[in-house]
């Protein structure tokens, strides 16, 4: 398993940081903390450049370093990391530039596999998506973007499972919301969110929702089998069935103590573009962290 | 889908959403060749007016990299007979294009010598420990240099002395925000003021000098400065003013980070006999452009000194090529001759006609508005776009619009220096702002600020000054 956590600034991405941590203990992942540093014009990037080398001499670091030390200190703080590398604080010797456009440095973890932190610049959606793909990661967290397009393209084009992080605070969530419905392909879905409420000590809220203008399906072998598999990883649990409009059901049931586990969508990518998709709508309108399982 | 994989599929509209841009200036391009070409205006000349408004979506919204930019504006005018290929090689390749080149190799050579500390004691030494006499300094001087050396350049060597005043002041940032902006507007402002100082500036002024001599007006490098220096002397004090009033730094007297930084300094690697030949050498090409650049063009000077740095050892090839942005260099390049292709098909006269019809008597009965008029035209541009590609495209228009060539077209290089509204517009202003230490929302806070007063001082400088030396 391999998970990569995107942090921004000091100020905004503790939450990220602390429930990605969090998740990847809970899967014993790789992970990799990466910030994406602003967009430079072409026009100038190579003088930028030129003026950040010349910032060097001057001990000054390049923008988003203070960004990886600050990730480099929760980390030491909360003993993530293993304690001979945070004797000597940030290794910013140890800050390599791969001559692809990014800076990384390579530390071993504790309660999870090996940590990395990266720095790239340019536009937030085609760096992590090229990093998705060139790391082959199976998570992508992040914090959550006041853009509502940022929701669609990350949704669209990240090629991974989305875990977007809102105000995330220990106490406050409770409990793991699991809207399943009766179709194929829940088992991963079930897995992931046994595996974060395991990481949380916390229960699953198994939820369906038939839409109001179909009648009610059936439950099938499958989806008990779902329901068994839960049951035997310990975590407790419970099932309600409703019948409404899904996004509204699913943005009601999650209130603001429940962290939602839900399955991307079936669709297309070419009709999910054009008319978008149920979790994509959740994700725009809850004010809860949600994690999209691809 | 046809056969293609969900994951092909994801590839191909992620394609297509980054490309927008292009298709919509593509599509732009295509809907206004099926225009019929209005009276007066030849078709070559239409072409050449689509072109360079595919050509600008494209270099503003950046979709495809801007060498591809330069290579459609030199394709496109082949394709389309707007010139042949002679004539576009011809005025690509011009002195501007040579000084530009030059210009940002030399880059390469002096931000490694060691002149920052030395500046920043001479700063210090001058300006003594007051916070505002310490933002003069600052503009002054990042003003002087960058008239002669190049606006990039000289916010590059700047940069780390403002901020390591800034650093030593406070290590929280959060608590020196006024100090950090009037120290670090100041460099950047004093760069684009000092870029009109004189011909080697900046690459926009020797764009203009190439176009006036195509239109056999000639100007040297001394009354090139003779013309516009005096008014980087008005711009000074009046922009410090107004910087230190819109941030008004939380220390009036930096005395102990002044002596921090002096420590720091004075630690330092002290210049070689090396360094110093640099400088020498760097004297001499400024000679070259004040007496040499009339006949031989300021770029060849520019690459004189290229060529003895190189000889002589002091930067190497492999230095200059990876420092050197060769995609810039062809877009001017392109710009340049898309610009020649606009004035040699009568599309540079057509539109200055439409624009002068557009007003009526009022550019020749009201005072000042054919200078607001280009002023504002370029100011605007050169805020979206770059001071030197706005000169690039807007000169052969702007050239075109009064009789006196030489007066309009040293407005239109001044008021491109006016790129103070955008963290992206000129290369000085974009140093600045990766160093992280001001907003994008602070250049707009300043920018409107110090554009107005620019323009209505330019107008009356133009209008009280020139005719007095005319």
């Amino acid at each position: 398993m391999k998970i990569l956590i995107a942090i921004g600034s000091k100020d905004f991405s503790k939450p990220t940081l602390k429930l990605g941590m969090k998740v990847a203990q809970a899967f014993n992942a790789k992970t990799t903390i990466i910030d994406v540093g602003e967009k430079i014009s072409e026009f100038s990037s190579q003088l930028v450049e030129l003026a950040q080398d010349q910032l060097e001499s001057w001990d000054f670091d390049a923008p988003g370093v203070d960004v990886l030390e600050w990730a480099f200190n929760y980390l030491s703080q909360n003993k993530l990391i293993d304690t001979k590398q945070t004797e000597t604080g940030f290794p910013k010797n140890r800050l390599i530039d791969d001559g692809e456009g990014r800076k990384m440095v390579y530390l071993s973890g504790t309660a999870c596999e090996d940590v990395n932190l990266i720095l790239r610049n340019g536009d937030i959606i085609a760096e992590l998506r090229e990093e998705v793909q060139f790391g082959e990661y199976d998570v992508t967290i992040l914090g959550k973007s006041r853009k509502r397009n940022m929701s669609h393209d990350l949704l669209q084009y990240i090629n991974s499972s989305l875990l977007i992080v809102n105000d995330y605070e220990d106490q406050k969530f409770d409990k793991i919301l699991l809207p399943l419905d009766y179709k194929d392909g829940m088992l991963k879905v079930a897995k992931y969110a046994i595996r974060v409420a395991l990481a949380l000590n916390v229960g699953i809220d198994i939820f369906t929702v038939f839409d109001k203008d179909k009648s009610q399906k059936k439950g099938s072998n499958y989806f008990s089998k779902i329901i068994k598999f839960i049951r035997r990883s310990g975590v407790q649990y419970s099932h309600e069935e409703k019948q409404g409009e899904i996004v509204e059901q699913i943005i009601k049931k999650a209130d603001k103590n429940k962290i939602i586990v839900m399955k991307a969508s079936d669709m297309s990518p070419i009709k999910r573009f054009l008319k978008g998709s149920i979790p994509l709508s959740v994700m725009n309108e809850c004010d809860v962290p949600i994690l999209i399982v691809k | 889908m046809l056969g293609f994989s969900n994951i092909s599929l994801s590839n191909f509209l992620f394609w297509a959403t980054q490309k927008k841009w292009f298709f919509f200036s593509i599509i732009l391009g295509v809907c206004l060749l099926n225009i019929p070409s209005p009276e007066g205006l030849p078709n070559e000349g239409k072409i050449a007016i689509i072109i360079l408004v595919v050509a600008l979506v494209l270099i503003i919204k950046e979709p495809i990299p801007l060498p591809a930019v330069a290579i459609f504006i030199i394709i496109s005018q082949i394709y389309s007979n707007v010139d042949s290929v002679d004539g576009i090689a011809k005025s690509f390749m011009s002195d501007a294009v040579f000084f530009i080149m030059g210009s940002l190799m030399l880059a390469v050579v002096i931000i490694r010598q060691g002149w920052d500390s030395r500046i920043a004691l001479g700063i210090l030494k001058i300006t003594g420990n007051k916070t505002s006499n310490i933002a003069l300094g600052f503009l002054s001087i990042s003003a002087l240099l960058s008239s002669f050396i190049g606006e990039h350049t000289v916010a590059a060597i700047m940069l780390p002395i403002g901020m390591s005043l800034i650093r030593f002041t406070s290590s929280d940032l959060s608590q020196i925000k006024g100090l950090s902006a009037t120290i670090l507007f100041s460099i950047a402002y004093g760069c684009l003021i000092g870029s009109i100082g004189t011909p080697s500036g900046g690459g926009r002024n020797v764009i203009m000098i190439n176009y006036l001599n195509q239109s056999d007006i000639s100007i040297s490098y001394f009354e090139w400065m003779v013309r516009t220096y005096p008014f980087i002397l008005f711009q000074i004090p009046i922009v410090n003013w107004v910087i230190n009033r819109t941030f008004k730094p939380e220390y009036k007297i930096l005395d102990s980070s002044i002596r921090k930084l002096v420590i720091k300094v004075a630690r330092s690697k002290s210049m070689t006999g090396r360094n110093t030949l640099t400088v020498l050498i760097f004297f001499l090409i400024v000679l070259g452009w004040v007496f040499l650049s009339e006949k031989f063009g300021l770029g060849t000077v520019a690459l004189s000194g290229v060529f003895i740095y190189l000889i002589g050892g002091f930067v190497k090839w492999s230095d200059l090529n990876r420092n050197t942005h060769w995609g810039v260099i062809i877009l001017f390049g392109s710009t340049i001759s898309l610009g020649t292709s606009i004035r040699l098909t009568g599309a540079a006269t057509w539109i200055s006609d439409k624009i002068l019809y557009g007003f009526g008597d009022v550019i020749s009965s009201v005072p000042f508005v054919s200078d607001l008029l280009v002023i504002f035209m370029t100011t605007v541009m050169s805020n979206v776009l770059s001071s030197s590609a706005t000169v690039a495209v807007l000169g052969p228009v702007t050239l075109n619009l009064v009789p006196e060539m030489l007066d309009v077209g040293l407005l239109t290089a001044m008021s491109s220096a006016f790129s103070y509204f955008t963290a992206v517009a000129a290369p000085a202003c974009t140093i600045v702002y990766s160093s992280g230490m001001v907003k994008a929302s602070d250049f707009l806070k300043i920018g409107f600020r110090v554009g107005f007063v620019s323009i209505i001082l330019l107008i009356f400088y133009v209008n009280v000054y020139w005719p007095l030396i005319n």
